[in-house]
């Protein structure tokens, strides 16, 4: 069902490679370890989660993925190079409403490429493309703010996807969506990863969302973090509608809130107790 | 259900009926000022010396307006006012993104700027006309400076007020510092910079009447100023006329160029 930690991190050079990251931040109360050791491989064409408590370090382990800030401890290497700055083979989905409100769809897609300097027609192509993969045609030239939610986080996801990333970086995309939109834009980043297949880090706090869509799923201890245990989702795929009420869906989904649970309680403080 | 979708047509209807009968009410304000204007002054209610008929105003200014003297005044008047809106709108958005740069400089200077804004300026116009002699120099100075400052201010708040996650994304995809300004800062902040821009260039202009007013050699304001000391009170109400119909065509130009913007951009 699982393996323990520590797991091998021995990847292929085209991985996305953790070895023994930290990270500490120098705060006006001292120092604070949000991460104390992480390890770990995303091979290529897997997705992987990462759950934990809040304030486990999670976005920040996203974020040293993404280029955006540097581990102070051990080193990320994608590709087999190490990551010391945002590269142009990842791209990030954020939790916050991120489009550029005084662009069209078009042109809120194309923008990842545009600043990577893609001729205008080619990156128009691409847009389009992926315009119509999130479900978006006919949106082109709307304004973000003529859009619901869940379909600005479409967008997002498009201009992510057309800039074809080795990584994708999500974190915790779906967050300020309402339940049925989630689940809905939930199972559509399922279909259209079907058909990229890159290399996903997901970021979430919702176990059944990390369960249906992950083939791995990391849970963080409270800070300072360690990756505690990597769950094999070993659910088929593709997974269809019923894939929630599967007997083996409910197994990884109790193992995995268990597993969280001990943690949360521990960021709470002593004496809280959950259900 | 049927109800539900009534209603909002039932009060769009009634919005867009209301439409043109706001300017209607609005055009008939302006008759009926300039009628009690015209009533008032004709049977001697308000003296002659104060106000003129506005009909009398009207033969006045056609009159004046086709004279080499009048085109001289308002090409005057408006480039003193269009460079001291330029060199404000120059000076004032680098103020602004300096400010917003380095916090510590801004809440040093802040200080400073909200006084400028308070302080009656035109009393360094003097001072000015002794250094810089009678041209418009002096004018350019202190309207220049009148427009600067809400330029430098807005400038400042609506980068404070771009969302972080902005930044981020710039950051996320590699962009270069040209590209995240050029890209994402500006454009974001423009439709809040503008109303300041706006009030910018409405300083400009005051402060270009107000001190042409004062002391000049030519300009629309320089000659209400003259004629008011000459009392000559339909001339003056000619060029004041003039005043308020180019404060009216410039805050139409502004106000239609802000819609667009706010259009294009939110």
């Amino acid at each position: 069902m699982s393996q323990i930690f520590p797991i091998d991190t021995v990847g292929h050079d085209s991985d996305v490679v953790f070895d023994n990251i930290g990270m500490t931040f120098g705060t006006k109360t001292g120092v604070t370890q949000a991460v104390a050791n992480v390890s770990g491989v995303i091979p290529e064409g897997k997705f992987v989660s990462v759950i934990g408590p809040s304030g486990c370090g999670k976005s920040t382990l996203l974020d040293m993925v993404g280029g955006l800030l540097k581990p102070t401890k051990g080193t990320v290497s994608i590709n087999g190079e190490t990551v010391t700055g945002p590269r142009r083979d990842t791209a990030m989905v954020f939790q916050e409403d991120s489009t550029l409100h005084w662009r069209t769809v078009l042109d809120n897609v194309a923008f990842g490429l545009e600043v990577k300097g893609v001729p205008k027609a080619d990156r128009y192509e691409s847009a389009r493309r992926m315009i119509e993969l999130v479900g978006l045609s006919g949106f082109e030239d709307h304004r973000p703010g003529q859009l619901s939610g869940g379909m600005k986080q479409r967008v997002a996801i498009a201009r992510a996807l057309a800039m074809e990333p080795r990584v994708l970086l999500m974190d915790e995309p779906f967050g300020a969506l309402d339940q049925q939109t989630r689940q809905f834009i939930g199972r559509e980043l399922l279909r259209i990863w079907e058909k990229t297949r890159n290399r996903v880090l997901f970021i979430t706090h919702d176990i059944q969302e990390a369960v249906y869509l992950s083939d791995e799923v990391w849970v963080m201890s409270a800070r300072p973090s360690v990756v505690k245990e990597v769950v094999t989702i070993d659910l088929p795929r593709p997974r269809p509608e019923g894939t929630h009420t599967l007997p083996r869906f409910r197994e990884l989904e109790d193992h995995l809130w268990e597993l969280v649970k001990v943690e949360a309680e521990k960021t709470l403080g002593p004496g809280a107790r959950l259900a | 259900m049927k109800v539900i979708e009534k209603s909002p047509t039932v009060q769009e209807r009634r919005k867009a009926a209301l439409v043109p009968r706001a300017s209607l009410v609005r055009w008939a304000i302006i008759v009926a000022i300039v009628a009690v204007l015209e009533f008032t002054t004709r049977t001697g209610m308000v003296s002659q010396s104060l106000m003129v008929p506005p009909s009398e105003i009207l033969i006045r200014l056609a009159e004046i307006v086709p004279t080499d003297r009048f085109g001289q005044d308002v090409a005057r008047t408006l480039t003193t006012i269009l460079v001291s809106f330029t060199i404000g709108l120059v000076l004032g958005v680098p103020l602004g993104i300096f400010l917003w740069r380095v916090p510590a400089a801004g809440r040093i200077l802040e200080p400073f700027i909200v006084t400028g804004y308070a302080m009656p300026t035109l009393l360094f116009y003097p001072v000015l006309l002794a250094v810089m002699g009678l041209n418009a120099g002096p004018i350019i100075v202190i309207a220049a400076s009148m427009s600067l400052i809400p330029i430098a201010l807005t400038t400042m708040v609506a980068l404070n007020a771009i969302k972080p996650i902005l930044h981020k994304l710039a950051n996320s995809v590699s962009a270069s510092p040209r590209q995240y300004y050029l890209k994402v800062l500006f454009p974001a902040a423009t439709p809040l910079i503008f109303p300041g821009v706006k009030l910018g260039f409405i300083y400009a202009v005051i402060g270009t009447v107000a001190m042409e007013f004062i002391l000049a050699s030519q300009g629309v304001g320089f000659r209400a100023g003259f004629y008011y000391r000459e009392l000559n009170t339909a001339d003056m109400w000619a060029y004041i006329a003039v005043v308020i119909v180019l404060s009216v065509l410039v805050n139409g130009v502004l106000t239609w160029l802000e819609k667009r913007i706010r259009r294009d951009m939110l």
